[in-house]
């Protein structure tokens, strides 16, 4: 069989995504940490500090975070054609064929695959909505991190209305990042498996194989 | 003694001692340095003593109490000497017609001159009939009265934000002074009780710069709850070295270790507590053993509750399902992992029957 590779995924947005991953894990561990620490010591005079070492490395993932997402949302704009917004976006007719053709595909009704370089636009969509709800988790943890900050109060109360609540959402949209780590994992391996187009080594060196 | 306050039912008059100690407290609790403690006293002397009238709407009368019947009588008293407290139906002697009077008469004599307290949330629903006075309900008194002061104090978290009275689902619509009132400054002192030196350091502040003190994003005085309590406690060291209550009475209650799990929500408050504390002996909930509740906060109660757990519950909506956040999460995660199950048993199943 003839493959042909064609470029699909800038450096920017690999390292985004791999940062993203890296953090994500790094902020699911020591987030359930944080909220339930499940270590208990009673030795006094220790010095170990697990609290204060866990919170420095969930800040630490936080800012890792922030700095992939604000690449994403550069990339949105800025980025090749295959990242920028309006790739996926269901606002041209290709765009919607896209999502119903995918809508099908996904659900065993026609073997019809969405045949285009970047994202699908259903997968582009849960995309979008992730970097949302970033965006929202990542503006909820630097109220956390900073609440006598004037400006965090300011942004953090209008949004959540008080540290507390802040803190239940940022710790509910964990869940959704787990969820969404759990549900993109499975279709990345159930697309790979279908139509094998490289689709997890283009993460890693940018190129997809057409079929 | 007549323009002393004459409507209080008991007779001011503290020692000197008691007043420089009291006038050192709030400026300590202001945060003022040692050289402005004789102008705070200068204005504590001065003859200006601001009116105040003090309005009751739906309140338990805890911030009164805690004010006039603390171990800190020198405080009430002082409070009481250097303002002069024209309406107070909790120690007011008029009552009935009387009290109404003096209100009336005092409002019209200090138009735009007088401190107006609220204690107490102020119920909107049906036309505000949940709470009345004189035949008057809150809502129409506070509209009245509220923008012919100066400024206004909210009193307690239900002045401040509605407090207990506005919990989920809220029957009686209670809100706080800011959500009814605007065009007059409004300085929130949220607490359930807020400490007295709180409102003493408000008092003198602004009888000494003769304006509120600077205030966070919530209208509470910085001095006061420009701080979290969890930044402050004495059992934060236990905290970062990992040191837990796990329950109520256990090896690290007993030896007085941090109590977030136990669900302190210091962490998530801001208030002087830790520093202040409260009756005269030093103390304040974390140092006799209970996790902070949370009570200076906006949606104190619903987002607060339960109090022995670190965050609010989970309602999953169409299922009746009330549980706490981890719960939940795993619920969902577990119907997408047998939604995937499902979903890849499918695909298996179909490329079989297409081979076969
Ligand atoms: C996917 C992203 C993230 C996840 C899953 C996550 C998860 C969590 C969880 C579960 C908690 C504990 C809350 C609780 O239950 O009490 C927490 C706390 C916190 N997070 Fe995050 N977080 C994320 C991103 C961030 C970011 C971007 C920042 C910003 C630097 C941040 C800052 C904080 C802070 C300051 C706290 C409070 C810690 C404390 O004061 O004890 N988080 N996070
Ligand atoms: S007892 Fe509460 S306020 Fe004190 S360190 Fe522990 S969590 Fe923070």
């Amino acid at each position: 069989m003839n493959y042909e590779k064609t470029k699909v995924w800038g450096i920017l947005l690999r390292l985004y995504h791999w940062s993203l991953v890296l953090s994500i894990i790094a902020l699911v561990v020591t987030g359930f940490y944080i909220n339930t620490p499940w270590t208990n010591t009673t030795l006094e005079g220790s010095v170990s500090f697990p609290m204060a070492t866990m919170r420095y490395w969930h800040f630490l993932a936080g800012y890792l975070f922030t700095a992939a997402i604000l690449i994403r949302i550069f990339l949105l704009f800025f980025g090749n054609r295959q990242e920028r917004i309006w790739d996926f976006l269901p606002i041209t007719s290709r765009n919607i064929k896209s999502l119903t053709t995918t809508l099908g595909y996904y659900s065993y009704i026609s073997d019809e695959h969405d045949n285009r370089p970047g994202h699908n636009v259903l997968a582009g969509m849960s995309y979008l909505l992730t970097i949302v709800a970033a965006v929202f988790q990542l503006i909820a943890g630097f109220y956390l991190l900073f609440p006598e900050a004037a400006t965090w109060q300011g942004v953090g109360n209008a949004i959540f209305g008080s540290q507390q609540e802040a803190r239940f959402v940022h710790h509910l949209l964990m869940w959704y990042f787990i969820l969404f780590g759990f549900v993109h994992v499975y279709i990345v391996i159930w697309n790979e498996m279908k139509s094998p187009e490289g689709l997890i080594s283009s993460m890693i060196n940018g190129l997809k194989f057409k079929s | 003694m007549k323009d002393k306050a004459a409507n209080i039912s008991f007779s001011s008059g503290i020692s000197r001692r008691s007043f420089l100690k009291s006038c050192t407290l709030a400026a300590t609790a202001l945060g003022l340095s040692e050289a402005m403690i004789p102008k705070l006293i200068e204005a504590a002397e001065s003859a200006q003593r601001p009116t105040v009238i003090w309005l009751h709407f739906q309140e338990c009368t805890g911030c009164t109490e805690t004010l006039l019947r603390g171990s800190h009588p020198d405080i009430g008293r002082l409070i009481l000497d250097i303002i002069s407290l024209d309406y107070h139906e909790t120690i007011m002697v008029p009552s009935g017609h009387q009290a109404e009077k003096s209100l009336h008469d005092s409002v019209a004599k200090n138009k735009g001159k007088f401190i107006l307290v609220v204690e107490g949330a102020i119920p909107t629903a049906d036309n505000g009939n949940y709470c009345k006075i004189a035949g008057r309900t809150a809502i129409d008194i506070l509209e009245d009265i509220g923008p012919q002061a100066a400024a206004i104090i909210a009193i307690g978290t239900c002045a401040s934000f509605g407090g207990i009275q506005a919990a989920h689902p809220n029957p009686t619509g209670a809100k706080g002074v800011q959500e009814i009132i605007s065009g007059v400054p409004i300085l929130n002192l949220p607490g359930c009780p807020p400490n007295p030196v709180t409102f003493l350091g408000t008092v003198l502040h602004f009888l000494t710069f003769k304006r509120l003190p600077n205030t966070d994003k919530l209208g509470r005085p910085l001095f006061a709850y420009g701080r979290r309590i969890h930044d402050h406690c004495e059992r934060r060291a236990h905290f970062d070295e990992g040191r837990f209550a796990e329950e109520f009475g256990d090896f690290g209650h007993k030896n007085g270790y941090c109590l977030y799990k136990v669900g302190c929500k210091g962490p998530e408050t801001f208030s002087n507590c830790p520093a202040a504390r409260f009756n005269d002996v030093d103390v304040w909930p974390v140092s006799v053993g209970h996790g902070c509740i949370g009570c200076t906060e906006p949606n104190f109660w619903d987002s607060m509750t339960p109090f022995y757990e670190r965050l609010p519950q989970v309602s999953i909506p169409g299922t009746g399902i009330v549980t706490d956040a981890d719960s939940a999460g795993k619920k969902i995660l577990g119907v997408a992992a047998a939604g995937a199950a499902i979903h890849a048993a499918v695909g298996i199943g179909k490329s079989v029957i297409k081979k076969g």
